[in-house]
């Protein structure tokens, strides 16, 4: 019932009965009279905003002496910031006298189209394109449109022709290949979707949401492989159609919200300036609001200015001392500024105020492992475990945390269960390391080291493996493939311009080339993460 | 064709409700007799009840039937202004026959203030009924005449009940976890969830801690299952949030008024499997047993054996990311298989908000399909199964867009609400988030069910406005359980609302044609055996499958019996079983519009 009970003010105004087209749609039911929203509950700029509009709009549709297509401006003007706000019943009808009085104008019923497409009218969203269409029959958006309308109607025989004439006026549109891959798709017609679909793809690789109906095609045909190929490829993306009239809603509104969310999508596609000018735009009309506060914070730290975005950090918690999040971001500040006191201190205010929250609990162990609270941080790790046992970061955290507290064998034992319940490389390379240089002679197993690295294609083992590689094969006594190794290891750090850690195995070189094991299974600087 | 017996209505409709032969009165084939009457057959098999009520002609499908049968509740959501989520997720509603009497009893699920320091007077909605709000267990008292009608009557037994729910209540799970015979009921909260155990004298106990389900956060919908077939129910529970009132997020709309905040401002809550260890307690095997696969938040449970191999699956459906399909390995673990089985999205790729899920077979080809319902603008999805758990979208094939993509579906679930052999849905609504032209309003997230016709072609047609008043009642639709609360051969419905009265829909069609009901128990506990798969085989070769269970839904539970619709038919069918231990057993002689028990073992 989305389009139902609209609070309509109590002075609510009938449209003048002189603003009936009768001229031109003579046999038309009367049209409802165009009244606002109740608009109580909204903020006050979205109020004066839509007031001052109204004025104006009353002052050109109330006097006759204005042409009919000034007016049916004026009303669809309205109609277009009712439907930025999302006011679909009011909007709905400033559109419908637009449309009596511009009946050539196609923004109207194009308008409309949308509007009951959102409302769930699908019929009538397929007629008011099919209404703007008729108008401008070369318009590819339109047909674009229309055709997604027919298919959410289940009718894809009325949809393939839109989607066809699209593509004929644009030979190079995704979109349209995309829609004819989908009517195929709902016909049944494997092969023929699976054709238009690489065609998509071919014109936009990166038009990764084509992945998922091509995959369907697949396994549909019996190609297993390509479907699980594709599945993996596949990101949950809009085929873009480009619609400069539906833009021209976009930032109409002047509201907190608004600007919030034209702010977040700026964040989306990486214009950290343009954001951050949205959220300031959002504080200027609500300058309580923490999450503006945060979010252009966030905005300004991508820019790179730490203490700007430090200071809307704080301001955000001086509004909202429970603000989990922006404890959690201060404290990522504190950590990369090398103050990790203060950053666990951050941590912690985070996750008392919100004790589910994952990601700061885990930043909260790495940083109490790596101030040597080694306690402190397994606590951590295991109630993060607790909260959602499939965190892998934490059973990681966890198991190296107990190497670092020389509880070899709980940590063996919990990387042998890790490794069984996630498919993540990480846990056999942690088990082979702990099986081949854990200084418990209880626990170190050589050959068990070697059967797990075996187990791990070369790919699963990764370009990071080779001190690993080396440790395992000392530990069996093979100190000549260890040194080799080793020094393929120390080559690739030196190459990647971490001298610290190509001076660590180095050292650890000279042991092999002494054949003379390894036992310590993580160096202090890559133990937790 | 008795067309003259309908109310008027599209003459397709009738067509498939009343097929040639079938009057509207009784049928002699229908010989009433008292509910509950055991028939001491050698074949295991129990009459359980009958039915043969003649029906006014002039009587809508369906009529609420709660203020005639005392059925007096109203949920309490505790909104005091400040948008609190689960003041809009709730509540569930639970149909058991707690004290085997052979008739449904109810479990409504209630809810309390939220905000820290406020009282019953800060509500904005004021509670209804018994104070302080509680849950609340409703005894069936149903009586039937010799002339076969019936009349409800409910008590309130929850003080006398051992059961105390002071919590806020999401949802009802049933199963016997003890295998004594005598119904258990867990409870999902926002908090604590709990665990009573049916005492067998009418009481519980609770049990949530010692059983070792009492998980906090915030779980929804449950499941009960026998997952490795060991004979013990086990149990999956749906988390949905990572959310307290503490960490609360204010969110507004498009214009700057307050609303409830969408899912994706917080973390999805993983789900939990427990695995009943046979002795009143459960192990979380979550980690475990359930491999491959991100949680997401989860509103809607089902399980049933989706690829045919004899092993209970899981489907969830997850609020506005990607559905699971945890298919059973056989060897205690399941793995995800919904992204390539084409379960854990639409057919275009996209995530919804899935709330609602039931499975069954509406196309009667042998394997369970799945629908789910939506949030407005996306509409109901149905998912068809090949019969190997590789599913297709046929959302918009089906019709069912036009009539559920304005609507916010919850509960729902597979009927054959006209007995014609077809499962048709019912959907009850309401939305999650206000239109902005109602902001003004307390709670104006209401909308209304809809009923929608099996056409026998993949396709339904939406039948709301023949059904009933009741569909017209503009609601915040939540909860939905099914079942035949007066055992007359046909489902009816009972809709919880949200922060309003829960409704009974009473069916009063679905017995103008023939049916069989079922109820299966095993052959050494008396239990429901829930996972069990029921094939009716008709004279002319034509087989419906169903199941035992009691999940589907929305935060509900259904009756664990089955009821299969036959049309005009009474011939006998033939009655196959394919028991959770994967057993299979026959019966030829199956009595038509009764109720019967069959007894593992007791077939051929």
């Amino acid at each position: 019932m989305l389009t139902s009970g609209c609070g309509t003010r109590p002075d609510e105004r009938a449209a003048p009965a002189t603003d009936r087209p009768t001229g031109t749609l003579p046999a038309a039911p009367a049209l409802p009279p165009a009244t606002l929203p109740d608009l109580s509950h909204m903020t006050d700029s979205v109020r004066d905003q839509i007031l001052e509009l109204d004025r104006a709009v009353a002052e050109k549709t109330g006097n006759l002496d204005i042409q009919p297509a000034e007016r049916s401006a004026a009303y669809g003007e309205m109609a277009n910031l009712l439907m930025a706000a999302r006011c679909f019943e009011a909007a709905e009808r400033y559109y419908l006298h637009a449309q009596a009085l511009a009946p050539a104008e196609i923004r109207w019923p194009y308008y409309l189209g949308h509007l009951y497409r959102t409302t769930g009218e699908l019929r009538k969203s397929a007629e008011s394109f099919e209404r703007a269409l008729a108008l401008k029959g070369d318009d590819g958006t339109i047909l674009l449109r229309l055709g997604e309308a027919y298919l959410a109607e289940g009718r894809p025989e009325r949809a393939e022709p839109s989607f066809a004439k699209a593509l004929s006026l644009q030979p190079g549109s995704v979109a349209a290949q995309f829609g004819l891959g989908r009517v195929s798709l709902a016909r049944q017609d494997f092969a023929t979707a699976a054709s238009h679909l690489r065609e998509a793809l071919r014109l936009d690789p990166r038009a990764a949401g084509v992945h998922y109906p091509l995959a369907m095609a697949y396994r549909a045909m019996g190609d297993r492989a390509q479907a699980e190929s594709h599945l993996r490829q596949w990101r949950q993306v809009e085929i873009p159609v480009a619609d400069p009239l539906m833009r021209e809603l976009d930032d109409l509104l002047q509201s907190p919200a608004a600007y919030e969310s034209r702010g977040v999508r700026a964040l989306d596609s990486g214009n950290w300036a343009a954001a951050a000018e949205h959220f300031k735009k959002g504080i200027e009309l609500a300058p309580k609001s923490p999450s503006l506060r945060h979010r252009l914070g966030t905005a300004m730290f991508m820019m790179g200015d730490a203490a700007g975005a430090l200071g809307q950090f704080d301001e955000a918690l001086r509004l909202s001392p429970k603000f989990a999040l922006a404890h959690y971001s201060v404290g990522v500040l504190m950590e990369t500024s090398g103050r990790p006191t203060e950053a666990i201190a951050r941590f912690t205010a985070a996750v008392s105020h919100e004790p589910s929250y994952i990601e700061a609990r885990l930043r909260l162990a790495g940083a109490l492992g790596r101030s040597g609270r080694l306690n402190d941080a397994l606590s951590q790790y295991e109630e993060i475990i607790r909260i959602d046992p499939r965190v892998a970061d934490a059973r990681y955290g966890q198991a190296v945390t107990l190497v670092r507290l020389q509880r070899y064998q709980d940590a063996l034992d919990h990387l042998s269960d890790d490794m069984k319940t996630f498919d993540q490389p990480s846990f056999a390379l942690a088990l082979a390391r702990v099986l081949a240089a854990a200084p418990d002679d209880r626990v170190r197993d050589g050959r068990r080291a070697m059967a797990v690295m075996q187990a791990l294609t070369p790919e699963q083992r990764g370009l990071d493996s080779g001190e690993t590689m080396a440790m395992m094969f000392a530990e069996v006594g093979q100190f000549e493939e260890a040194v080799a190794w080793q020094r393929g290891a120390v080559e690739q750090a030196q190459r990647a311009g971490r001298h610290d850690v190509a001076r660590r195995l180095a050292e650890t070189l000279r042991l092999y080339e002494r054949r003379q094991p390894c036992r310590t299974p993580w160096g202090a600087d890559e133990m937790l993460p | 064709m008795a067309l003259t017996c309908l109310r008027p209505i599209r003459a397709v409709i009738a067509a498939l409700i009343l097929a040639p032969g079938v009057g509207c009165a009784g049928d002699p084939a229908r010989q009433p007799s008292s509910a509950g009457s055991e028939d001491g057959t050698d074949h295991g098999r129990t009459a359980h009840a009958v039915t043969g009520r003649g029906q006014s002609a002039e009587r809508e499908w369906f009529t609420d039937g709660a203020p005639a049968a005392e059925l007096d509740f109203a949920h309490f959501n505790g909104m005091s202004g400040r948008f609190y989520m689960p003041e809009i997720m709730g509540p569930g509603v639970g149909f058991l026959d707690y004290d085997n009497d052979g008739d449904l009893d109810v479990y409504f699920v209630q809810a309390r203030m939220l905000e820290p320091g406020k009282t019953l007077q800060n509500a904005l909605i004021a509670p209804h009924g018994p104070l302080p709000p509680t849950g609340r267990l409703f005894r069936n008292d149903l009586s039937v005449a010799g002339d076969g009608s019936r009349r409800l009557r409910f008590t309130d037994v929850t003080d006398r009940s051992g059961i105390s729910a002071p919590g806020y209540g999401m949802g009802v799970a049933t199963g016997d976890i003890d295998n004594d015979g005598w119904i258990d009921l867990y409870l999902t909260n926002f908090g604590r969830s709990q665990m009573f155990r049916n005492k067998g004298d009418g009481t519980f106990v609770d049990i949530s801690r010692r059983s070792g389900t009492d998980g906090a956060g915030w779980a929804v919908s449950a499941a009960f299952l026998d997952y490795d077939r060991d004979g013990w129910l086990d149990l999956y529970v749906g988390n949905y949030l990572n959310y307290t009132i503490d960490a609360d997020k204010e969110c507004f709309s498009a214009t700057g008024g307050r609303d409830y905040c969408a899912p994706q401002v917080y973390r999805a809550q993983p789900d939990r499997l427990y695995r009943n260890k046979g002795d009143g307690t459960f192990d979380d095997v979550t980690s475990a047993a359930l491999v491959g696969a991100q949680f997401g938040p989860a509103l809607g449970v089902v399980t049933a054996d989706f690829d045919g191999d004899g092993w209970i699956d899981i489907y969830v459906a997850n609020d506005s990311e990607p559905n699971q399909l945890w298919i059973n390995q056989g060897n205690g673990a399941f793995a995800d298989a919904a992204l390539l089985a084409g379960a854990a999205f639409t057919g275009e790729g996209k995530a919804e908000a899935s709330m609602g899920v039931d499975a069954g077979d509406f196309d009667n080809d042998g394997d369970e399909d799945l629908f789910m319902t939506e949030l407005s603008g996306e509409g109901s999805n149905l998912y068809v199964n090949d019969g190997s758990a590789s599913f297709t979208d046929l959302s918009a094939p089906s019709m069912l867009g036009p009539s559920t993509v304005r609507s916010t579906g919850f509960g729902t679930g597979w009927l054959d609400f006209d007995n014609d052999g077809w499962l048709d849905l019912l959907s009850v609504n309401g939305m999650v988030r206000a239109v902005e032209e109602r902001l003004s309003a307390p709670f104006p997230y209401d909308q209304r069910k809809h009923l929608l016709k099996n056409l026998r072609n993949r396709q339904f047609e939406e039948v709301s406005a023949e059904a009933g008043a009741v569909f017209q009642l503009s609601e915040v639709g939540r909860g939905a359980a099914f079942g035949d609360i007066d055992n007359d051969g046909d489902t009816d419905v009972l809709v919880a609302n949200a922060g309003g009265p829960a409704r009974l829909l009473i069916n009063e069609i679905g017995s103008r044609n023939h049916w069989v009901g079922l109820r299966l128990v095993g052959q050494h506990t008396t239990r429901d055996m829930l996972g069990a798969r029921v094939a009716v085989v008709r004279g002319d070769g034509a087989t419906l499958w169903r199941r035992i269970r009691t999940d589907g839904s929305y935060a509900s539970a259904n009756d664990p019996r089955v009821l299969v619709g036959l049309g005009d038919s009474a011939e006998v069918p033939t009655v196959r079983v394919r028991w959770p231990n994967g057993r299979e057993e026959e019966w030829s002689d199956v009595a038509v519009n009764r109720w019967t028990t069959l007894k593992e073992g007791g077939g051929r």
